[in-house]
């Protein structure tokens, strides 16, 4: 077990550099940060001097070692456009994002489970082949048009709905949180539905499938032909076999929530991460996008080998050899 | 059990945070479409973040609403005493939102400040200074290194800090916190989601109207509308011009429509041993181009037909001068003459996410060059990429946008028009590399002259040559498009320059 962590632990931090350089290598076709940091009016010579204030006039392996640098100690730099530490910028706006995709995986999992049960249990009812279809569209629409007109039918024509921001919120120390106003649960309602829509739909047809082939198995029969109830059946003794990969497939898809919420991010005006990258982005802002990009995949991976570990917890069968 | 030592907690913090629910809300709530990025007043050159800035700060002078006429503001009066010396007189009793007293000393710590690229992004003009007397508390003496004919005309923007508090303070509280002399002090700044002012009642010119007020950026279109469709935001600063009619239908909108002090228009170059060289060529592309119809087509009629590329407003602007008509045949047949009957290979560059329907117009632009004979290439890329080449002088022939935040043509000229000469700062944006040694010396000439009407006659002329040379082909104004909830009784005069100046709304 401890050899499997630590050879984990190696690979993700060779993962992490990767990522890294990728960026770096990235940024040298992604224009100019100078152009923008100079200002509007400036001449040629005013963005050189810019130029060498940010250290840009270094070569790119020495821009990039001096990053790694500061990133072991944990300073990845100042946003070039607002001068605030580009780690800070970005933790700050992690309480949104995370309340948001907790939410979506949340619904994503309740409901998909939920619904992939009832799907299961009567395969042909009219019920089941409505929700079948239903999963359909959640895997093939893109989460921006699910946003869109989500907004478009609650927002603009019902208007039982905001649809932007995330209402009032409360500070907690560094947390700041919407989950603890009714207009903070308001708010997150229409988003959640957005980010979770995909989620859910993997989730039903994983559930349904894993449930299906439980229910056809000998132990399953005897449970019926010892009379017990349809609930213990079905949830205690079929469903719980069945967690397994749903757990896993939860787990590795709140990683990605996290990391990758942008678009919703973007059609709910969500002040989260995804919200600042995607500005950062427009605005050749490369500290703050380098620092995103690690600290996603920083997550992923993390989340990733927790998976990993709890497995063993949840099927005995399962070593680390 | 477990379930329950869980809620306890959770409810008290419910509870707790209660109070913090009480607070003020927002008497009015403006939605704007883009983020402040700093609180450091000269951190980003845009007018979206000077907008903000705008409601902490002060400058020396201020811009009124809606042409934006020159008035005093931390200056009381001011005079350009010869070719390199302003003087300006400083208003007294102002006090800071910490309480400092306002004094000459605070505005030579501003200008030097600006001249640091750690701290500032207006290093055009700070550069531009050579040296800053401050004879007593209430008088500024500017000398700067070369003749700057609009050096007052940028004083709305440059806008003045507290010396004491500044220079000693850490950059992240720099860089969040402003303290300024402005009508309004900074509340809370929830990062993409508000930016909250409260009134600052010992404002020199009189308290503001609002006392408490929200700035939300919302920086996607569809979103901007579904927020005010919604009824969520009183003034939307920046309504997608895409979606006018949807919003013009809303009964519970006012929608005020009106020329942006952005022109839209094609560089071109007369580089020799190009096809440009030649000016038939010139007026043949800028001849084929149905600016009208790309008005009605490509813009929704929402876009003003310009002749020139100062607005109205601008030192400079001529009202003489006409664009060439559209005439296809005419074009054709100069472009014989110039002996390129069959036309010749040219490349149309342009952003795809700079301006409204930016890859639109070079599209359009594309078939009607196409229509005349010309074998046309298109070339549209992300901003970030573009302006890159521009500066690399990669283009010929290129969409772009400008308008000049001094409202001076002459800053303009030098910009773009002025042959490229990194040594001496010119035609930074002159990407396409037009040079014409007449212009280049009317340029220079003009910013020695001190008579304010004599110099404005000397840029008309530059400007009237230039669009007679066809340095250029002017296509359009963009179109500043600005909703108001109609019930509140708000009166909000939009600004050519889209800063939202709260104080000014009532």
């Amino acid at each position: 077990m401890a050899t499997y962590l630590i050879r984990r632990l190696l690979q993700g931090i060779i993962v992490l550099l990767a990522v890294s350089m990728v960026c770096f290598v990235m940024f040298r076709y992604t224009g100019d940060p100078v152009l923008m940091l100079a200002g509007k009016y400036a001449t040629q010579e005013e963005r050189e001097q810019v130029r060498v204030a940010y250290g840009l006039d270094r070569p790119v392996y020495v821009q990039y070692l001096s990053f790694l640098g500061g990133a072991v100690q944990g300073d990845f730099g100042k946003s070039y456009v607002s001068q605030i530490s580009a780690l800070r910028m970005i933790l700050e706006r992690f309480p949104a994002t995370f309340e948001l995709a907790l939410v979506a995986i949340s619904i994503s999992f309740v409901l998909g489970v939920g619904l992939g049960v009832v799907v299961s249990i009567k395969p042909r009812g009219w019920l089941s082949r409505i929700i079948m279809a239903g999963s359909l569209f959640g895997i093939s629409i893109p989460t921006f048009l699910i946003g869109i007109l989500l907004v478009m039918a609650f927002s603009v024509y019902l208007g039982l709905m905001p649809s932007f921001g995330r209402g009032d919120t409360v500070q907690i120390g560094f947390w700041r949180t919407g989950l603890l106003t009714a207009s903070g649960w308001y708010h997150i309602i229409l988003p959640a539905l957005t980010l979770s829509g995909y989620q859910l739909a993997v989730l039903i047809r994983l559930t349904r499938a894993g449930m299906r082939e439980t229910l056809s198995e000998e132990y399953i029969k005897t449970a019926w032909a010892k009379g017990l109830a349809p609930h213990t059946v079905v949830l205690k003794h079929a469903l719980r076999n069945v967690m397994i990969p749903i757990v896993t497939i939860t787990g590795l898809s709140f990683g990605e929530l996290i990391a990758f919420s942008i678009v919703t991010e973007t059609i709910f005006q969500w002040p989260g991460m995804g919200n600042l990258l995607l500005t950062s982005i427009f605005e050749t802002d490369h500290p703050v996008v380098v620092t995103y990009i690690m600290l996603a995949a920083f997550i992923i991976l993390t989340i990733n080998i927790l998976v990993d570990v709890l497995y063993a917890f949840l099927n005995p069968r399962i070593r680390f050899d | 059990m477990m379930r329950k030592l869980f809620v306890v907690p959770l409810l008290t913090l419910a509870l707790a945070a209660l109070p913090a629910l009480a607070l003020a809300k927002a008497e009015l709530v403006i939605a704007t479409d883009a983020p402040p990025k700093s609180m450091n007043p000269h951190a980003y050159s845009s007018d979206a973040n000077l907008s903000y800035m705008s409601n902490f700060f002060d400058g020396l002078l201020q811009r009124k609403a809606p042409e934006g006429a020159l008035v005093p503001a931390l200056a009381t009066s001011w005079e350009r005493v010869d070719d390199l010396t302003w003087k300006f007189d400083l208003r007294e009793g102002v006090k800071f939102h910490n309480g400092n007293d306002f004094t000459s000393a605070d505005v030579k710590f501003t200008f030097e400040r600006m001249k640091d690229p750690k701290y500032s992004k207006l290093l055009n003009i700070a550069n531009s200074i050579a040296s800053i007397e401050t004879p007593d508390d209430y008088t500024v003496i500017f000398t700067t290194v070369k003749p700057v004919p609009w050096f007052a005309e940028t004083m709305h923007q440059n806008f003045i800090v507290d010396a004491e508090s500044s220079a000693d303070r850490d950059d992240g509280d720099y860089n969040t916190m402003p303290i300024g002399t402005g009508a309004y002090k900074l509340d809370e700044w929830v990062k993409g989601s508000y930016v909250r002012l409260i009134a600052n009642p010992d404002y020199w010119e009189g308290a503001p109207t609002y006392q408490v007020v929200d700035m939300r950026p919302i920086t996607e279109e569809s979103t901007r509308f579904a927020a005010l469709a919604g009824k969520q935001v009183d003034i939307v600063n920046g309504v997608p011009v895409n979606l006018y009619e949807r919003v013009k239908a809303m009964d519970h909108v006012e929608v005020i429509s009106q020329p942006a002090r952005r022109a839209i228009y094609m560089d071109i170059s007369n580089m020799a041993d190009t096809p440009f060289a030649d000016l038939r060529v010139r007026q043949a592309i800028a001849m084929a181009i149905n600016e009208e119809e790309i008005i009605e087509k490509v813009m929704s009629g929402q876009a003003t037909l310009a002749h020139q590329i100062p607005d109205p407003p601008t030192i400079g602007y001529d009202a003489s001068i006409k664009r060439l008509d559209y005439d296809p045949e005419k074009a054709k047949q100069l472009l014989a003459e110039a002996g390129y009957p069959d036309g010749f290979p040219i490349t149309i560059a342009g952003p795809n996410d700079r301006y409204v329907n930016d890859e639109k117009i070079c599209e359009a632009v594309a078939k009607y060059l196409a229509k005349i004979g010309l074998d046309v290439t298109l070339d549209v890329k992300p901003k970030s990429i573009f302006f890159d080449e521009l500066a690399d002088k990669k283009h010929r022939f290129y969409l772009i946008g400008w308008f000049d935040g001094s409202f001076d043509f002459g800053r303009s000229a030098e910009k773009l028009l002025h042959t490229p000469d990194d040594a001496k700062g010119m035609g930074v944006y002159n990407g396409a590399v037009f040079s014409d040694a007449g212009i280049d010396e009317a340029i220079i000439a003009s910013s020695s002259i001190i008579d304010r009407a004599e110099r404005e006659a000397a840029l008309q002329a530059i400007n009237r040559q230039s669009v007679a040379d066809v340095a250029w082909i002017p296509l359009h104004y963009q179109q500043d498009l600005f909703a108001v909830v109609k019930d509140k009784d708000i009166t909000f005069m939009p600004r050519s320059d889209r800063w939202v100046v709260v104080k000014e709304i009532k």
